[in-house]
């Protein structure tokens, strides 16, 4: 489940190379030098049609370079052919990924070959004669279920072994965009599931944007759901006689309460939690511009403002500074600020953070907070 | 990025770069490309590789110079990415972080403060009475100091911070901060800032293309000697 390149770089006894221990893997690095021009050269000529491979050698040696060095395209292109010709199920190179990631964690090749290799069995999935072939025979949405659980947790994984992994992170994107198309719940679980993960990294940024991120599409579900009910119930106004409409509006209603996210909640949550770190981690960037952009959202978020007719998404979509020292009057204005109770809290605890703390960093950020407060809420 | 590769702002970078020096640019070409990277930008200011994505100096710099190309800079909120760029540059180190809380690297003294001129065009094109015309709107003399006193290798070459090795990626992208931070304007308006001796002021850089202004200058005039080729299949 893991590899590794163990430092020794003469070979003292006469044996192998590998060393297997406790299901991890290593390889002496004296070897390397030998090992992997040799697999290179190999592929080389293949590639070349100066010297054929069967299958299982192409397999084999496909691996070994890649563990070797997962940056190398034409490997990875190699197992896309086996993979589309039938030879190569294309779990085993999920699962060559992963095990390449433990060493390698950010390796761009492996990431685009993981969504490419997603992207075929989703193919498959979609094909209902295909549904039952092969690897689960479970239920084609349970597949994707265990298939977007494994990603997350090789993306978490390898966000662990490299501060701010901007590639793993992407992926993990990617992954609730096209595989668990951004439902709710997925986005809920996800932010459930990441908050202890950010809490331990305070100044990984990468993790913060990623519950941005949820939060971003969490109020964008909110407001096209919103809309969906808001055009049913139109709809169903104009045609009052039809029984079967007023069934659906009935279910529609259901189903937007018990799909709806108590935004304002959530929001607050993460305000609370940034402010738990703050005070914990003191000088850390990440946290404060965290703290800045979920403010921001709690008060021109639609979902909390009445003016839920503006749904205003494009204008949630516009970046907004993150500091606020713009004017941008426009969406102060379409936003009432609803609860007075947000803004004087964070003065409290601004006040607080720069009564007590010793960190110069710490101070600077909460006095330039302070700035953006006053600014931004005008008070 | 190559076929069946990945898909982000860079291409559309490399896309426009070679598209408007060859003179085959035409509009089919870039048909929702600027709104495509208009959407890469986020709550950050910065512009991350694809929509969605964390704000990175390497993606913000691709995406602006192509919309720069393109002409549609105004499709960008250039106000929060110019709060997001300057706040890139490091007040101890004087060199730029790629992205928010991350280390300084002297290749980003080309990806960020290169966006520098590109904002400092777009800004006076819309007529920003509060432009500077002397300076660019980061502080140059320190990122000059961070260049020349910790990105230089004995043996020759440029690295990304002390302790690391050098590279020829780095020893370009700190050879074309350098260059930015050396030079503002052109022409009428050109302001020197040059730290240390003379000696070390390197020649001026394309902001867009980052080779010589005169080999732009060149290229464009060349190939438009050219006719635009058809897409059409014959």
């Amino acid at each position: 489940d893991e590899i590794g390149l163990i430092p020794c770089p003469e070979a003292r006894y006469n044996r192998s190379p590998i060393v297997l221990v406790e299901n991890k893997l290593g390889v002496e690095s004296w070897c390397v030098k030998f090992l992997l021009p040799y697999v290179h050269n190999k592929l080389l000529l293949y590639r070349q049609r100066k010297q054929w491979l069967n299958k299982d050698e192409l397999i084999d040696i496909t691996c070994t370079l890649l563990l070797l060095n997962p940056d190398f395209t034409t490997a990875w292109n190699v197992r896309k052919e086996l993979i589309l010709s039938g030879t190569l199920n294309p779990l085993k190179d999920l699962h060559l990924g992963k095990l390449a990631l433990t060493k390698f964690p950010k390796s761009p090749e492996t990431w685009i070959h993981r969504r490419w290799v997603l992207k075929q069995l989703i193919q498959e999935n979609s094909l209902p004669s295909l549904a039952t072939k092969g690897n689960l025979g479970a239920a084609p949405v349970e597949r994707i279920h265990r298939l977007v659980q494994e990603e997350m947790n090789v993306c978490s994984e390898a966000a662990g072994r490299y501060p701010s992994n901007y590639n793993a992170w992407s992926h993990r994107i990617w992954v609730l965009q096209h595989l668990a198309k951004l439902t709710v719940k997925v986005l809920l679980d996800e932010l459930l599931s990441t908050k202890y993960w950010v809490s331990m990294h305070v100044s990984d940024h990468s993790g913060f944007h990623y519950r941005q991120f949820l939060l971003n599409a969490l109020i964008h579900r909110t407001v096209t759901d919103d809309n969906i009910l808001v055009q049913n119930q139109m709809v169903n106004e104009q045609n009052p006689s039809l029984q079967k409409g007023e069934e659906s509006a009935g279910t529609e209603a259901a189903f937007a309460e018990e799909q709806s996210v108590d935004l304002p909640r959530r929001l607050d949550e993460e305000m609370e939690l940034c402010t738990e770190l703050i005070d914990n981690y003191p000088g850390h960037e990440t946290l404060w511009c965290h703290s800045d952009e979920t403010l921001n959202n709690s008060h021109h978020s639609p979902a909390t403002s009445h003016m839920a007719q503006a749904m205003d998404v494009d204008g949630l979509n516009e970046s907004s500074s993150k500091q606020g020292y713009t004017q941008e009057t426009k969406r102060l204005k379409r936003a009432p600020v609803q609860d007075s109770l947000g803004p004087e809290m964070e003065y409290r605890f601004v006040d607080k953070v720069l009564s007590t703390c010793r960190d110069v960093d710490q101070a600077r950020f909460a006095t330039a907070y302070r700035k953006w407060l006053v600014t931004f809420l005008g008070q | 990025m190559h076929v069946g590769g990945e898909v982000d702002v860079r291409s559309a970078y490399c896309a426009a770069s070679v598209a408007s020096l060859t003179n085959i640019l035409t509009p089919a070409l870039f048909a929702g490309t600027a709104e495509w990277i208009a959407r890469c930008q986020n709550w950050e200011g910065g512009i991350g590789g694809v929509p969605g994505m964390e704000a990175h100096g390497g993606y913000t710099f691709c995406g602006v110079a192509a919309l720069v190309i393109l002409k549609q800079e105004h499709l960008l909120n250039l106000r929060s990415l110019l709060h997001w760029v300057t706040g890139r540059q490091m007040r101890f180190e004087g060199g730029f972080q790629g992205r928010c809380n991350k280390l300084v690297d002297g290749c980003y003294s080309f990806w960020q403060a290169g966006l520098l001129p590109l904002l400092h065009r777009a800004l006076h094109a819309r007529g920003d009475p509060a432009l500077s015309m002397a300076h660019w709107m980061f502080d140059q003399l320190a990122l000059q100091e961070y260049i020349l006193l910790c990105c230089q290798c004995p043996a020759g070459g440029l690295l990304d911070k002390p302790g690391k090795s050098r590279d020829f990626y780095h020893t370009c992208y700190c050879l074309s901060g350098l260059a930015i931070a050396q030079h503002f304007g052109s022409g009428d308006l050109h302001n020197e800032v040059v730290l240390g001796i003379p000696e070390n002021c390197l020649q001026a850089t394309h902001p867009v293309y980052n080779i010589a202004p005169e080999k732009v200058a060149r290229a464009v005039m060349h190939f438009l000697q050219y006719p635009v080729p058809s897409l059409d299949l014959a």
